[in-house]
């Protein structure tokens, strides 16, 4: 799979529009809603996760104020940085301060939904569904919070996950024309070019969301967490220490950028920004950060799926939502503004400046999925090939707890920094993700 | 008009001496309060916290010492507890050698003293977040200032990853660690050379002591409580400090520089506030050691 590159769009203009788009969709659904204004007088409270594009946070917040406007409500808008979301809605659970609505990820949105902090919201989930030509399957079964919440507690409004970035330029001078389809060919081509500053593999080995990366290769390589029950950790396995092979393999011929093992979030965006990375998997945020700011580098990505494993492809899909809380007073208003942000007429515009894909079936026709944009279309793929959160695990929350603990990267690091050899590396693994597991 | 035995009675039992008593404990009920909320509160909750398996947005349960027992199987909480003690230590002495060092230098008097001890405070002065994201640029294999430097210079040609391996790791937490702590020790040894009386030097070398002796027996002691009182606070706030390593290492690589607070943010992350207390908790004796160590001292010099 391989995607060429579209035109810039002037960034002025984009702003320009998202902001006239805000007021022209906001105005015409209060034309509609403000005949008979039941919300009006209240007030409600967003809470918006910040995402890569200024322009799409923008068109968000202008929506949102607008259909308040439009219906008589005060509105509150808070856009939030995203890395910062787990601490806020911790605090704000705690001390009794949910805003009305907001956005989230799919794994706190799972957590919080054990403890009822949400409303369920079946019937607008069916709903929005069957107005746009039904949900994704693998968006549909990776947000069904029913077992912990008894109903749909999230309303999806957004798909990422990883595509493999590689850079153009090096890779057909070395003679690579296409994207690598497995994990050994990655390495090799990653070799080819690897030469200082650049480096071939700017995979993360850290303890941050990014170093989870190497839970998809070690399942593609037939490794599992756990087993079908979701209760038993059988990290250690003959698949984990192929996929311990192939790292090490890797790590041996130096293809991976120094610092890998302690990067922050950000590492792997900057080693490719700045030129010294052939290599990354990363969520389109740094194809748009090229566009804006290096169109050089922008011309020179190629987006593809991950590489395969010896059984197969793990591209794990990774929804957003947005929910209702459930201390919220206005959970009606909140529920119609989150119906209001599923429309086409938003969303149209809103794809078009996130890097989001998409989560209803009738989305893929829009726009920003038509296929001149390549990151859009990434992850348009991505939708309808990718993987169910944990797949081939059982997504629970012993899972997330466990990913959050960065088990496998931490064995990477055991096996590639402190030398240690595979069995000992898997046998703590093993030990510290079964201690995690029986707290469930 | 005679006081009736009721009124008598009652101006018997309020004397002036407990009227003056009555009225001290008022003034210090408003404080007493204060730290109640705003210390011992706080303080007992998180130590409660620590026994339960409290998830946000969930009571919790009384779980007994589980959350400790789970936290010492960990190896990260292994790595955590020497991590912290060695930082702590090996911070704490590099922090005394320098600052005690500058505090003499610019003790003595040399031109431009002023500026420079404006100078030396300029690293105490910048925000953490500032000073520990300008070493990890420093740190930088590619395109950092230290590797610039010894690459150019010829000092060692290879490029070295200062905070992905494990041998420099630690070393490269603690070093920026020292430059931005190094300050408070200074001007706090710096103010209590200066409270010595000169007299004492004099009557010294009168009696023929040498630099080393008037050092030992003059300044040594006199600057005894100071450096106490800097040691505990010190070691208390590096201890308990989050944003030198987050910054830097975030705990890796391979838990090699992973600290209490570190851990404890990723107890958060989980919401799993039982456990992340547990890890806080778990700091507390070493600390309570070091504090009633140094009271001890400083009691005992006090008796003397």
């Amino acid at each position: 799979m391989e995607f060429v590159h579209p035109r810039r769009i002037n960034r002025a203009r984009r702003i320009f529009m998202s902001v006239a788009m805000g007021a022209l969709l906001a105005g015409t659904s209060g034309f509609a809603i403000g005949q008979d204004q039941p919300y009006s007088g209240t007030q409600l409270t967003y809470w918006g996760g910040l995402i890569f594009s200024e322009e799409a946070n923008q068109l968000l917040s202008d929506t949102i104020t607008q259909w308040g406007e439009a219906n008589g409500v005060q509105t509150e808008v808070v856009m939030i940085n995203q890395n910062e979301t787990v601490q806020r809605v911790s605090a704000a659970v705690e001390s009794g301060t949910m805003p009305d609505a907001l956005d989230l990820s799919l794994d706190l949105l799972m957590i919080m939904s054990r403890q009822n902090v949400f409303v369920p919201l079946d019937e607008l989930y069916n709903r929005v569904g069957e107005a746009q030509g039904g949900w994704y399957g693998s968006i549909d079964l990776a947000t069904d919070t029913t077992e912990v919440a008894g109903g749909r507690t999230g309303l999806p409004f957004g798909a990422s996950g990883n595509l493999l970035l590689r850079r153009t330029d090096l890779l057909e001078a070395a003679g690579f024309d296409s994207a690598p389809g497995t994990w050994e060919e990655l390495v090799a081509q990653a070799e080819a070019v690897n030469a200082p500053p650049v480096s071939g593999l700017g995979l993360a080995l850290s303890n941050v969301g990014d170093g989870n990366v190497q839970v998809s290769v070690l399942q593609s390589y037939g490794g599992r967490i756990a087993d079908e029950t979701g209760e038993n950790v059988t990290i250690k396995s003959d698949e984990t220490r192929a996929y311990l092979t192939w790292l090490k393999d890797a790590w041996d011929r130096g293809v991976f950028p120094p610092g890998n093992a302690t990067w922050d979030g950000a590492g792997d965006n900057q080693v490719y920004l700045s030129g010294q990375a052939a290599f990354i998997a990363n969520t389109g945020s740094v194809g748009i950060a090229a566009r804006n700011d290096d169109p050089e580098l922008y011309e020179f990505t190629a987006y593809s799926a991950l590489p395969a494993g010896p059984t197969g492809t793990i591209s794990p899909i990774t929804p957003q939502v947005r929910a209702v809380s459930a201390t919220s007073d206005n959970q009606e208003a909140a529920m119609a503004l989150l119906e209001h942000l599923s429309q086409p007429e938003f969303l149209q515009e809103y794809y078009k400046l996130a890097i989001y894909g998409p989560v209803l079936q009738g989305q893929a026709g829009f726009e920003a999925f038509n296929g001149e944009d390549p990151i859009h279309a990434g992850l348009l793929d991505l939708v309808q090939k990718g993987t169910a959160p944990g797949y081939p695990d059982v997504y629970n929350s012993a899972y997330a707890d466990l990913m959050a603990n960065f088990i496998v990267p931490k064995m990477a690091q055991r096996v590639v920094i402190d030398g240690w050899d595979f069995d000992r590396a898997m046998d703590e693994a093993q030990a510290a993700g079964q201690a995690i597991y029986d707290k469930y | 008009m005679t006081d009736t035995p009721v009124f008598r009675r009652r101006r018997q039992w309020l004397t002036d001496s407990r009227r003056t008593h009555l009225f001290a404990y008022a003034l210090v009920v408003p404080v007493l309060l204060l730290i109640i909320g705003l210390v011992a509160y706080p303080f007992g909750f998180a130590i409660w916290v620590s026994f339960t398996d409290r998830v946000i947005g969930s009571v919790g349960n009384f779980v007994g010492l589980a959350n400790f027992e789970y936290l010492s199987r960990s190896a990260t909480f292994g790595a955590a507890v020497s991590n912290t003690i060695f930082l702590v230590v090996v911070t704490g002495v590099l922090k005394l050698g320098i600052g005690l060092g500058l505090a003499l230098l610019v003790n003595q008097q040399l031109p431009g003293r002023g500026l420079f001890r404006s100078f030396l405070m300029l690293p105490w002065a910048m925000p953490a977040f500032v000073a520990f994201l300008t070493w990890r640029v420093l740190y930088q294999p590619v395109g950092g200032g230290l590797n610039l430097v010894l690459t150019q210079t010829g000092i060692y040609p290879h490029v070295i990853d200062w905070l992905g391996q494990r041998p420099t790791a630690m070393p490269s937490v603690i070093l920026a660690s020292v430059w931005r702590g190094f300050p408070f020790w200074f001007i706090s040894i710096l103010a209590a050379l200066q409270s010595i009386p000169k007299e004492l030097y004099e009557a010294a070398r009168v009696d023929g002591a040498n630099a080393w002796q008037r050092f030992w027996m003059v300044t040594a002691p006199g600057i005894r409580q100071v450096v106490l009182v800097t040691a505990l606070l010190s070691s208390i706030w590096t201890a308990n400090a989050f944003e030198h390593v987050w910054l830097l290492t975030q705990g890796g690589p391979s838990d090699a520089t992973m600290v209490f607070p570190v851990l404890a943010y990723f107890g958060m992350q989980t919401q799993r506030i039982g456990e992340a207390a547990a890890v806080s908790v778990s700091m507390m004796p070493v600390l309570l050691v070091l504090l009633i160590a140094v009271t001890a001292v400083m009691q005992r010099d006090d008796e003397r």
